[in-house]
């Protein structure tokens, strides 16, 4: 069991990779990538669509074969001790593959056989991971008559089912209402604290923001920005955004009034967006300009404004 | 990457056992119709086109006699194709089964070795089963022409896997091949049911001018079939030939699935 400290002052590594790349084809996936992760950590990986996060993920667990670079897990080197590496993952796929011929227990108990895992300790942990993703009741129910948000959470309960070092989830939470979101965060945070190494991809922001310890943000196969959440936020985007909702015209006049002094101004539709520190100042501008605005938010910077600000505004696929 | 993979001996197991699994929970449902389907071959050809062509029989066999050793061996052989081609499918792209499996320390090849060693033993069981019904019926219907007569036939079980694992081998490279589902028609149609025809089970393929006997001396099922019939009735020391042609077909195409089957699972 590594239920160790968070974040112990060794920090040791559970994940690195140099240069890694993915090729397919002509296709470069993954451009030559750097990263590392320590124990207890939780890693995100952000991006839009294509932008190579799952295929990192695919490498990590061996499923997907590095073109080149250095990858290693636990120390080990994916390539060379692939089994060994495996052994020491947990994976909650995009998709859900539970084995629909089985009961929610039997999923557990048969996928502890394939770590070779003795019998005894498979049956023990598979009664307490129900009990810890709160499907105690439902062990000998079929698959299928799971909801969304209970297969999502049996997944979590089989990639555990190893006492893995590295947990990886692909997207853990798309597709299901706030309710089970919510639950799966729980879940997620408590195997934080356990000592766990987590690495997640995601497109939810506010999901990013409330695991990450640290995330970078991918395009196109490559890292274009990394760090925690809040630093990534006071490098890219200033503190506070003001929205300015008006009609086009009024919008047209009020961008030159408020562009004075602040960091960003950006047009999005019937929505102007103000990024500034001083929030103040421009309410004041706009007070005194007499333009009329139907509705004005103020809000903190977040993270979807540093994604959208690196990545851009358009649609990717 | 390109480099032969041979499985883990462990890891196949453990897919065996996941296949083994499901099947004690299902086993009466999925053996009945495959009970049937030979017994319903053996009555109808058997006992009834048999009944016009009992003068004199084929090799001193009555025709029931001649077709139901044969019978076993097609019963392997269909029980492993159905396994190795429309259940693997599933496993393969509906069920995302071996997705699942290939993320833990048993790996592709284990995954696809696994499946042979399973589509064997689901040959034995089959096999097995209706090789107990014919014994049993074949005394009491003519006890002095039993459809089975040698102890022999104890050896029949062993054989049907190693045949069991010849059609998973032959069926698993096709599934490892093919996108739609819908395309098994072509095996079907073009590989499983002319080996069934034409593998001297319901005639002696010898008798045909050539090539006849000697294409089918190339086809797989042709020796399942000379194995079984004799060892229902007593071999003679040329089955040894048939079960090593059986032993090097399937070992020479064995690790061709593996390779293929592992270029879809892992990128």
């Amino acid at each position: 069991m590594n239920r160790g400290m968070k974040k112990t002052d060794s920090r040791e590594t559970t994940l690195f990779a140099k240069g890694l790349k993915k090729t397919y084809g002509d296709f470069e996936a993954v451009k030559g990538v750097d990263f590392e992760v320590y124990r207890g950590e939780c890693f995100g990986f952000l991006g839009p669509n294509g932008a190579g996060k799952t295929t990192t993920m695919k490498m990590i667990y061996g499923v997907a074969v590095p073109t080149d670079g250095e990858l290693k897990v636990a120390g080990l080197d994916v390539r060379r001790f692939e089994r060994e590496v495996k052994r020491r993952i947990g994976v909650v796929p995009q998709e859900n593959n539970l084995d629909e011929d089985l009961k929610v227990m039997e999923n557990l108990l048969v996928y502890g056989r394939y770590f070779d895992l003795p019998r005894k300790v498979v049956r023990q942990r598979a009664d307490e991971l129900l009990e810890f993703v709160q499907l105690s009741e439902k062990s000998d129910a079929q698959v299928e008559q799971l909801s969304g948000g209970m297969k999502r959470r049996l997944l979590i309960a089989r990639a555990l089912i190893n006492d893995p070092h590295l947990v990886v989830l692909d997207e853990p939470t798309t597709g299901l209402d706030p309710q089970a979101r919510h639950l799966v965060w729980n879940k997620l945070r408590e195997l934080a604290s356990q000592g766990k190494t987590l690495i997640l991809t995601t497109h939810y922001m506010d999901e990013a923001a409330q695991l990450c310890d640290r995330l970078c943000i991918m395009e196109g196969g490559r890292f274009i920005s990394e760090g925690t959440p809040r630093d990534l936020i006071s490098e890219h985007v200033s503190p506070e955004v003001l929205e300015f909702r008006a009609s086009a015209d009024a919008l047209e006049k009020l961008a030159p009034v408020v562009e004075n002094g602040v960091d960003a101004v950006e047009r999005l539709g019937e929505t102007l967006l103000v990024y500034t520190s001083d929030s103040d100042a421009v309410t004041q501008k706009v007070k005194e300009s007499g333009i009329s605005v139907e509705n004005v938010l103020y809000r903190y910077a977040t993270l979807e404004d540093v994604f959208l600000k690196l990545t851009g505004r358009r649609l990717v696929d | 990457m390109g480099a032969v993979r041979f499985p883990s001996p462990r890891g196949a197991f453990r897919v065996w056992q996941r296949n083994a699994t499901i099947f004690r929970k299902f086993w009466k449902t999925i053996m009945l119709p495959n009970l049937f389907e030979p017994l319903l071959y053996l009555a109808a050809l058997g006992l009834g086109l048999g009944a016009f062509i009992r003068e004199g029989g084929i090799s001193g066999l009555t025709y029931t006699q001649y077709i139901a050793p044969g019978l076993l061996a097609s019963n392997a052989m269909f029980a492993a194709s159905f396994e190795s081609t429309f259940n693997t499918f599933i496993r393969l792209k509906i069920g995302r089964i071996y997705d699942a499996i290939v993320a833990t320390p048993v790996n592709a090849e284990d995954i696809v070795a696994g499946e042979y060693l399973w589509a064997g033993t689901r040959a034995v069981l089959y096999g097995t089963g209706f090789l107990a019904v014919i014994t049993v019926l074949g005394f009491a219907l003519s006890p002095e022409a039993p459809l089975v007569s040698s102890f022999w036939a104890l050896l029949i079980p062993p054989v049907l896997f190693l045949v069991g694992v010849m059609f998973s081998v032959t069926g698993t490279l096709f599934t490892s091949l093919i996108s739609s589902i819908d395309l098994y028609a072509y095996y079907f149609t073009l590989v499983i049911t002319p080996l069934f025809l034409f593998s001297g089970i319901f005639f002696p393929v010898e008798d045909f001018p050539a090539p006849v006997p000697q294409i089918a001396w190339f086809t797989p099922l042709y020796h399942a079939v000379n194995v079984c019939r004799g060892l229902a009735a007593g071999p003679s020391i040329g089955v040894l030939v048939d079960v090593a042609w059986i032993v090097a077909f399937t070992g020479a195409l064995a690790l061709l699935p593996i390779h293929f089957m592992r270029k879809r699972l892992i990128s």
